[in-house]
C-alpha cells in the first residue's frame, strides 16, 4: 500500500517560524524525490497517446527502461536524479505544454537516462536527441557532437561513452567542471563551484546550458567565457563566507538543498533580478548580484522560496481566490499565494539585516543594515495579519500565518536607533501611500456623494466613507526622483550625499524642502502647489503626506495616512483648487 | 496528542523505495488523486517567483 510523506508538526512549525534546519530540509528533498517519481509516472500515462509521435514514444519508454535499469542497480544514483531541479523542470513541462497545444518533449528523458547510467557507471546504448550540435546529460554537462544529425546511438561500457568514429570520452571525465584541470575535447562540464567556509560545504553547479532551467522571467546566461564563470565563482564562495559567517543557520540547510544556480542575463547592470521556480526545487537564479553582501542576502530570499514551493507541494496552505492584497515589498497588488510567499521571504530577509547590523564596519553599512532590518520586520505582522483576514488560507495555512505574525510581533521589539527607525518609516509610507493612489478604487457615486457633503458642510461620519476596492492602475502615478533619494538615503549615502551638496537635484520646491527637513515649509509649499492647480497631482499629495508624517502634533496626520486616494479623488471631483488640509480636516 | 496529530500526511505520495516499473501496475486509481491534485497546482504555480531591484 502507498502512503504519502509525513510531516511531524514540530518540523512545520519550524518552517513556520522563518527556519528549518538540515535535518527538517530533508523532509522536504525526500518529498520532492517521490514527487519526480510521481510526474515520471504521470507523464508515462500519457506517453502512448496519439498525439505522440512514433518516435517520441520510442525514446521514452527507451528512456524509462534504461532509467529503471539504473535505479536497480544504483539505487543512490537513482536518487541522485530524481533530485535534480533539471528533472523538475523538464517534467513539469512535459505536463503543461499539451494544455497550451504544445507537444511535450518525451525524447529528453533518454539525456537523462544517459546521464544516471554515466554516473552509476553501468553499460548501456540508447539513442539521444542532438540540440544545437550539443547532448545535453543533465547534472554533468553536455557533449559537442558536430553534424546534422538530430539523434546520435550513445553506448558505454562502463568505462568509455562513444557514439559515431568521432566521439569516445572516458566515463570518468563526464563531470562537472570545477574549473582545477581542462575538460575533455568533446565534452563541456557543467561549472561546478565548491565554496567553503569556516568548515561548511556548498556544493553547487552554475546551469549555463539547460534549457529545462531556462525558466524564468530574465534569460539564462549562456556560453559564459571562463573569466566569467571564475567571476561567478568567486561572487558565490565571497557570498558564502558572509552567509556562514553571519548567517550559519540559513547556511546549513541552503548547503543541504540548494544545487543549482542559474546566473541571468538582466537588460541593465545596475538592475539586481533573481527568481525561483516551483517546478524547479533547488535551483537559485540570479542576475550578477553587485556585491557578496547582496549576493548572500539574494541567497537568503530565495532560499525562502525554495523551502516555502517545497513545503506547499506537500501541506497546500494557500485557496485559489480571493481579493488582491497590499504587499509593501511590490509595486503590483499580489494575490494572497504571493504575498504569502513575500512575508515568508522578508521574514528571513529582516533577521538577515538583524545579523549585518553586528557584522558590519562602515557607519553607512551600518545605517544600510538598521534601515532595512527596521523596514522589513514592519511588515511582517501586518501582512500576515492581511492573510488571515483574507480568508483564502488552508488550516495549515491559517497556522503558519500565525506563526509568521508572531515572529513579526518578536522582531518588532527589538531596538533600532531612531535615525533609522525614522528613515524606514518614512519609505514604508512613501510606499504604502504611493501604492493606495495607485490601485484602491472607490464607486464614482460615492465619492461624489461624500464630496457633495463635504461641500454643504455636512457633519462627516463613518458610515459615508466610501468602500474601497484593489483595482490595479486605478490613476496613474509614476516614480519619483523624490522617492529614489528617499531610498538613496541609506542605500547609497555617499551618493546621496554628493548629489545633495551639488544642488543639482530634480525636483520640486516642495521637494526639496521636505528633503532638507524643512517640513512646515514643506507642508505649505505642497500645499499650494495642490491648491494653484486643477490637475491631479498625485505626487504632491503624497508629498504632503510625508511632510505631515514628520510633524508628530499635526491634527490632520493620520487622515493623509490612512485616507490619502479618498481625499484625492474628492478633491478631484470638486475640481481642484482647494485646501487639502481642510478636507483632511473634515474627514479627522 | 495522538501520533497521527504529531504529524500532518501531506499531498504527496511516499515512492522513494518503489521502482519506476512498479508504478504502472499499481494501476491509475492509487496515485491519480495525488496527480490530479498536483497537476491542479501545476497551473496555479507555474510561474517563477521572481524580484526586482534597480540600484539607485
Amino acid at each position: 500500500m502507498i502512503t504519502t510523506h509525513r510531516l511531524p508538526q514540530t518540523v512545520f512549525g519550524e518552517f513556520a517560524a522563518g527556519g528549518g534546519d538540515q535535518d527538517a530540509i530533508r523532509y522536504l528533498c525526500e518529498a520532492q524525490q517521490s514527487k519526480h517519481m510521481m510526474l515520471l509516472h504521470a507523464i508515462a500515462e500519457e506517453a502512448d497517446g496519439a498525439a505522440i509521435p512514433a518516435y517520441g514514444k520510442a525514446a521514452f519508454w527507451a528512456g524509462y527502461a534504461l532509467l529503471t535499469q539504473v535505479q536497480a542497480t544504483d539505487p543512490g544514483t537513482g536518487a541522485w536524479l530524481l533530485s535534480l531541479p533539471n528533472l523538475g523542470g523538464w517534467a513539469h513541462d512535459c505536463l503543461v505544454r499539451p494544455e497550451q497545444g504544445l507537444a511535450p518533449d518525451l525524447a529528453h528523458i533518454t539525456c537523462f537516462a544517459a546521464a544516471a547510467a554515466v554516473h552509476a557507471g553501468i553499460p548501456f546504448e540508447i539513442d539521444v536527441p542532438v540540440l544545437n550540435e550539443r547532448v545535453q546529460l543533465p547534472g554533468l554537462g553536455s557533449l559537442r557532437i558536430a553534424g546534422q544529425s538530430p539523434w546520435i546511438t550513445l553506448r558505454s561500457d562502463g568505462e568509455w561513452l562513444t557514439g559515431r568514429e568521432d566521439l569516445k570520452v572516458a566515463c570518468r571525465d563526464l563531470v562537472p567542471d570545477d574549473g582545477s584541470t581542462g575538460s575533455a575535447p568533446q565534452w563541456y562540464g557543467t561549472p561546478a563551484v565548491r565554496a567553503v567556509a569556516d568548515g561548511l560545504t556548498w556544493d553547487v553547479r552554475l546551469e549555463t546550458g539547460d534549457l529545462y532551467l531556462d525558466r524564468y522571467t530574465l534569460p539564462m546566461s549562456t556560453n559564459l567565457p571562463a573569466g566569467e564563470i571564475d567571476h561567478w565563482r568567486r561572487r558565490i564562495q565571497s557570498a558564502w563566507e558572509v552567509l556562514v559567517r553571519h548567517h550559519r543557520s540559513a547556511a546549513e540547510p541552503l548547503a543541504a538543498s540548494v544545487s543549482v544556480v542559474v546566473p541571468l542575463t538582466a537588460q541593465r547592470d545596475t538592475d539586481l533580478v533573481s527568481a525561483t521556480s516551483p517546478a524547479a526545487f533547488g535551483a537559485i537564479a540570479t542576475s550578477w548580484p553587485p556585491d557578496s553582501v547582496t549576493m548572500a542576502e539574494t541567497l537568503v530570499h530565495e532560499f525562502q522560496h525554495v523551502k516555502l514551493c517545497g513545503l506547499m507541494d506537500m501541506v497546500p496552505l494557500v485557496k485559489t481566490g480571493g481579493d488582491l492584497i497590499y504587499a509593501p515589498w511590490r509595486q503590483d497588488p499580489r494575490p494572497a499565494g504571493g504575498l504569502l510567499q513575500g512575508v515568508y521571504a522578508h521574514l528571513e530577509i529582516a533577521r538577515f539585516w538583524h545579523a549585518q547590523r553586528q557584522a558590519e564596519i562602515d557607519p553607512d553599512d551600518i545605517l544600510r543594515a538598521q534601515v532595512l532590518f527596521a523596514r522589513w520586520r514592519s511588515t511582517i505582522d501586518p501582512s500576515a495579519h492581511a492573510l488571515l483576514e483574507a480568508g483564502c488560507l488552508t488550516r495549515h495555512g491559517v497556522r503558519f500565518a500565525e506563526v509568521l505574525q508572531d515572529q513579526g510581533r518578536h522582531l518588532k521589539t527589538v531596538h533600532v536607533p531612531d535615525d533609522a527607525e525614522r528613515i524606514a518609516e518614512e519609505v514604508a509610507l512613501d510606499h504604502r501611500l504611493t501604492w493606495q493612489l495607485r490601485h484602491v478604487a472607490f464607486a464614482p457615486a460615492e465619492v461624489a456623494r461624500l464630496a457633495t457633503a463635504y461641500q454643504q458642510g455636512q457633519f462627516f461620519t463613518a458610515e459615508m466613507r466610501p468602500r474601497a476596492r484593489i483595482k490595479e492602475d486605478t490613476r496613474k502615478v509614476g516614480s519619483t526622483v523624490r522617492t529614489q533619494l528617499l531610498n538613496m538615503r541609506y542605500l547609497a549615502p555617499v551618493r546621496y550625499r554628493e548629489l545633495c551638496a551639488a544642488g543639482v537635484l530634480p525636483l520640486s520646491e516642495a521637494d526639496v524642502l521636505l528633503i532638507n527637513g524643512k517640513t512646515s515649509a514643506a507642508v505649505q509649499a505642497y500645499r499650494d502647489q495642490i491648491v494653484g492647480s486643477a490637475d491631479p497631482l498625485p505626487d504632491a499629495w503624497i508629498g504632503l503626506a510625508l511632510a505631515l508624517h514628520q510633524l508628530s502634533q499635526s491634527p490632520v496626520r493620520q487622515a493623509f495616512a490612512t485616507h490619502l486616494a479618498v481625499m484625492f479623488d474628492m478633491h478631484a471631483y470638486s475640481g481642484g483648487r482647494r485646501d487639502p488640509l481642510d478636507l483632511a480636516g473634515w474627514l479627522t | 496528542m495522538t501520533s497521527q496529530e504529531q504529524e500532518i500526511s501531506s499531498a504527496v505520495p511516499d515512492l522513494r523505495n518503489l521502482p519506476l516499473d512498479r508504478l504502472k501496475p499499481l494501476g491509475g486509481s492509487v496515485l491519480a488523486h495525488s496527480i490530479a491534485l498536483f497537476r491542479q497546482r501545476l497551473k496555479e504555480s507555474g510561474l517563477p517567483l521572481s524580484s526586482f531591484q534597480s540600484r539607485i
